[in-house]
């Protein structure tokens, strides 16, 4: 192999790390949420998009940067994420399997169109001064954007550790995740704790709607691909484990850019789909699962 | 029992005769759409309702059944023919990625499902499987050398499927396949424990929904003349079963049709604001599932047991 291929290919698999990062952080709140509820959140790709959206829209016309942002967009996700569970998901828990996904889905649909009303249905793009930005060492060429998602993942998923292993409600969190039963008899008001998840999950949303408006360019029908890639995460990393879930998104990562890398940019994600349903059929306990 | 049938008979010689009355051909068209969207429907009802098989991937066996049906038109193979063919693809295709998503269960099997549409659509939008490639990319393909057929023809088809789709769901639903997903739905161990193969049992009903419902998206590709990906592989095959089925009652027989009746008239009023039929369907469905979990035909049982009812019991149920 000559060696302009070789660090072309270093290159590819660098890129792909450092996406990975991106999708590990998609992927985290919908992780979080099925840990916790048993419940897969189908709503999670257009949630994460109202966050793209919502800083695009603060971008747009204010003119603050997407980053800073968050500030206002962090706790507005905490509150749609806390009502969505509190008024909607909670009555239908229990009531059937079906019920919370189909509630899911209705919300899913509102979300596309309602961004589709107020953006256009054009694709679009948090293009910031630095958002195309890129920086080489040794011959590889990193663009600063994936660079920015990587740390941002670290620093969420560190942080999320951190809240759910030393605070009060981190543990009640992890606790009703465990038994709810039990954690009922210790006094914890499940109901309550649960909307926090959900809550939380849509903060970690938030941080994934911006850091992804700044990599890619995103249209309202963006939602459903970026579900598919949080629950391939989910799926390759196994449930309910952070590292998996990191590692899992880096796999993702690597499979999507080697696959743009030889089979060219346009079949890229077809790659990712197609190793969602191979790890499902040879191994559904995801990769590190048990 | 010899009245009842009497009615059915007369109900769909009538439909059956409707465009032949001098009505205005949109509400042919319409009645036509109700046709494939209860064969969709009745077979999501079947997976949901009667085999606990969430499935998203509805889009997936219309899609590919509407692109076999085209094709074969394009290459001169009889249209009816066609159809069949649209039909038998679908069902084969069931098969094939029966291999991945029967290793899931409930909730994930849903997720694993939706998986196919998409990555289909984004095969379709690289590849096109026969002529030459187009100047925007894809599979985009008009449906060729129909001259001289009719709607009321195509409306005849949509009729045959859509009727035969409630006959074929009280078939299977009387059946050794349908008292067996009863007995797996109600609990599948014990089920298991009794001898019957809960796998094969719900892949039959899986293949036979891919087939119906990839007929159903044949015809109505047949009828809208142009196939493409993102309308094949779109959301909606998956958005109009859930609402139809969700509106008139899960696993009942008769909760589809009520279903697809104010779906297709949701469809009709929503005609002049199309950018926000999805938000108001979604929003629909959330509503449905939130005040009446079971449907129209859950809310008419009620209305109906209140007046039957003996006054005094009456006034103690009602608030």
């Amino acid at each position: 192999m000559a060696p302009e291929t070789l660090v072309d290919l270093a290159n590819t698999v660098i890129m792909g790390l450092l996406l990975g990062g991106l999708y590990a952080l998609i992927a985290l709140g919908l992780s979080l949420v099925f840990g916790v509820m048993k419940m897969i959140n189908v709503a999670h790709g257009d949630l994460v998009l109202f966050g793209t959206y919502f800083a695009y829209g603060v971008m747009t016309y204010l003119g603050i940067d997407p980053v800073v942002s968050l500030i206002a967009g962090v706790p507005l996700m905490f509150f749609l994420g806390f009502a969505i569970q509190r008024y909607l998901m909670s009555r239908a828990f229990g009531r059937s399997m079906e019920a919370p996904l189909l509630i899911a889905f209705g919300i899913s649909l509102m979300l596309q169109n309602l961004q589709q009303i107020l953006w256009t249905p054009m694709s679009k793009g948090l293009t910031t001064s630095y958002a195309l930005d890129s920086f080489e060492a040794g011959g590889i060429h990193v663009p600063l954007a994936y660079l920015l998602d990587f740390a941002a993942a670290v620093v969420v998923m560190l942080l999320l550790g951190q809240f759910l292993s030393r605070t009060y409600l981190g543990k009640a969190i992890t606790g009703a995740a465990q038994d709810r039963t039990a954690a009922q008899l210790m006094g914890i008001n499940t109901r309550r704790i649960f909307a926090f998840a959900f809550g939380i999950s849509m903060v970690t949303a938030a941080f994934a709607g911006v850091f992804l408006g700044l990599t890619f360019p995103f249209t309202p029908q963006s939602g459903i691909s970026f579900l598919i890639i949080a629950f391939g995460v989910v799926i390759v990393g196994g449930l309910g484990s952070m590292v998996g879930t990191f590692l899992g998104g880096m796999l993702l990562g690597v499979a999507q850019t080697l696959g743009g890398y030889f089979l060219g940019p346009t079949s890229q994600m077809l790659v990712v789909y197609f190793l969602v349903l191979v790890v499902l059929a040879v191994r559904p306990q995801g990769l590190f699962g048990r | 029992m010899m009245r009842k049938w009497i009615a059915l008979v007369v109900i769909l010689a009538l439909l059956a005769a409707l465009p032949l009355s001098g009505l205005p051909q949109a509400w042919v068209l319409y009645v036509l759409l109700f046709f494939v969207y209860l064969a969709m429907a009745n077979m999501w009802n079947l997976l949901c309702g009667y085999s606990g098989l969430i499935s998203l991937c509805q889009p997936a066996f219309v899609g590919i059944a509407g692109y076999t049906m085209v094709l074969l038109v394009w290459i001169g193979v009889p249209f009816h023919a066609a159809i069949g063919a649209g039909g038998i693809v679908a069902g084969a295709f069931a098969v094939l990625i029966s291999i991945p998503v029967f290793r899931l269960r409930g909730i994930y099997f849903a997720i694993g499902t939706l998986v196919v549409p998409e990555a289909l659509r984004i095969l379709f939008l690289l590849w096109r499987p026969v002529g030459g490639k187009l100047a925007g990319g894809g599979a985009g393909y008009m449906l060729r050398g129909m001259k001289g057929v009719t709607v009321v023809h195509y409306y005849w088809i949509a009729w045959v499927v859509g009727i035969g789709s409630l006959f074929l769901m009280r078939f299977i639903l009387r059946s050794k396949l349908g008292l067996g997903l009863a007995a797996i739905r109600d609990n599948d161990r014990s089920a298991a424990s009794s001898g019957l193969n809960v796998f094969r049992l719900k892949l039959y009903s899986f293949v036979i929904a891919a087939f119906v419902t990839g007929i159903a998206g044949a015809v109505f590709y047949l009828y809208q003349g142009y196939i493409e990906p993102g309308g094949a592989f779109s959301i909606q095959w998956t958005m109009i079963p859930i609402l139809a089925t969700v509106i008139g009652g899960i696993s009942t027989e008769a909760g589809p049709i009520i279903g697809t009746v104010v779906v297709v008239f949701l469809d009709f009023l929503l005609a002049r604001y199309a950018g926000f039929s999805m938000l108001i369907q979604g929003a629909i469905l959330v509503g449905i599932m939130l005040l009446a979990p079971q449907g129209f035909v859950e809310i008419a049982r009620q209305i109906g047991a209140r007046w039957s009812r003996p006054l005094t019991t009456g006034a103690q149920t009602s608030k």
